[in-house]
């Protein structure tokens, strides 16, 4: 059984002779794992972890110092690694990230974790149980609260820009901009908004604040601004 | 190469870690770092108390493009702040972002907290987003705070969902646009609405809504 195998071994490594892109470093670690099987020592016995490593050269230079090394050196220096890892590994390497980020995160979204906040809890701490009665809850909730497409229209045929600005999308002039109908001249866009009430404004030109003429307007007591109103919902 | 794989193991961690923690830092809402500075510490305090930090982001970014004062801004966002803990307790267990955010407009609008209790017990597991939107807008629009209260609260024990309170939005608009007073209309329409919802209320024979629920003394 032993001399098969070592036949069996010899074919290989002579084929390997053969073959002129493999290095002839590759061809001495075979034969040093071939040795070291003989001797009985297993692949995880190394000390230099090399079971998951591969080294190959990557141009025309490198094949040529791995196939003539100079002066005894270690010759994979200039060589790149490859990471090669099995499936199961990866696997359990991925699961623990998420893990990890999940508690480094603090905990789940706070919809799915239905915890009950008690009024006179300290800041910072909650508590309470979780129970199915909430979690329905707050599944029926999140359908309700489900963001809503809005149609924004404005007549501004000079116009050069039109935006809208409003507290759906954190008063960003850039993250709205409305289209110019080229027949009309009319500036729209479609925006999904959640649910509710909401304040917003027209931003003409990238300076010029105004107020939707189709929809009624509020004065905001924190700025002394004028605004325009909507209710968002499904009619 | 066991210094690689704990590099890879960190960056995964880092990647499922770190998005939220970069949205509740509110990198969605660019601020300068003046403003940003002056509301750091109600950032912090709300944070710590599980409140959606990025309501006083955009009400600080409101502020910042429309170039009012920073010291405006700083008081606008910790008035906010202030709201936000009111509504936290009032709509507990567990309220929604767009909830906090609609009850903290219906408190500036003069709501009470008294009232979003009993919405929330009125309207059991629905969204109250709509129908304290709702609410605001009447009060704004100048129905009293009581009246607009008790009949907000009226439509949600009676089973009304958000489509009947923005259907009641937009009929009592109109009639202001069309120059009816905004609590007469409330009156009005209310009769329109009652009728369709799945516990309806009772007209008497002058036409008046009489409500088959108590109401809550003023």
């Amino acid at each position: 059984m032993r001399e098969e195998r070592d036949e069996m071994i010899d074919r290989i490594v002579d084929e390997l002779k053969t073959l002129p892109a493999v290095p002839a470093d590759a061809t001495a670690r075979v034969l040093a794992r071939v040795d070291a099987a003989r001797r009985g020592d297993g692949p995880g016995t190394s000390a230099t972890d090399d079971d998951d490593v591969i080294y190959f050269p990557t141009n025309t230079e490198e094949m040529r110092a791995v196939q003539m090394p100079a002066g005894g050196s270690r010759v994979d220096g200039g060589l790149r690694r490859r990471f090669v890892v099995s499936l199961p590994a990866a696997l359990g390497y991925a699961l623990a990230a998420t893990l990890a980020g999940f508690l480094i995160r603090g905990a789940l979204p706070r919809k799915a974790t239905a915890v009950a906040v008690a009024p006179s809890a300290p800041v910072g701490e909650t508590s309470g149980v979780t129970t199915p009665l909430t979690r329905v809850a707050a599944t029926k909730r999140d359908q309700q609260d489900a963001p809503v497409p809005v149609q924004f229209v404005l007549d501004a045929k000079r116009a050069a820009s039109v935006a809208v600005v409003g507290d759906f999308n954190a008063w960003d002039a850039t993250a709205t901009p409305l289209v110019k109908d080229s027949v009309s001249g009319i500036w729209s866009g479609l925006v999904k908004v959640n649910p509710g009430r909401h304040v917003y404004a027209f931003l003409v030109n990238g300076r010029e604040w105004t107020l939707d003429p189709r929809a009624p307007r509020t004065k905001d007591s924190d700025y002394g601004t004028e605004q325009s109103v909507m209710i968002v919902g499904l009619p | 190469m066991r210094v690689a794989r704990c590099a890879v193991l960190l960056a995964a961690t880092a990647v499922v870690a770190w998005p939220g923690q970069g949205k509740a830092q509110g990198t969605s809402v660019p601020l300068d770092s003046a403003t940003a500075a002056v509301i750091a510490p109600i950032i912090d305090q709300a944070r710590a108390a599980r409140l959606p930090v990025d309501l006083l982001y955009v009400k600080a970014r409101e502020g910042q493009v429309r170039r009012v004062p920073l010291t405006a801004i700083e008081s606008a966002v910790r008035a906010l702040a202030q709201r936000l803990y009111a509504a936290n307790e009032a709509l507990a267990p567990n309220p929604s972002e767009q909830e906090l955010r609609a009850a903290a407009d219906a408190m500036k609008a003069g709501v009470p907290v008294e009232t979003l209790r009993a919405m929330r017990k009125a309207g059991k597991d629905g969204s109250l987003a709509v129908p304290l939107g709702v609410l605001t807008e009447l009060v704004v629009s100048g129905v009293p705070v009581e009246k607009a209260s008790m009949q907000v609260v009226d439509l949600l024990n009676h089973g009304a969902v958000p489509k009947n309170f923005i259907a009641l939005n937009e009929r009592v608009q109109q009639d202001v646009l069309a120059g009816r007073r905004p609590e007469e209309s409330l009156d009005l329409r209310l009769k329109g609405i009652f009728p369709t919802l799945p516990q309806p209320a009772q007209a008497t024979g002058d036409g008046f809504i009489q409500s088959t629920t108590p109401k809550r003394p003023r």
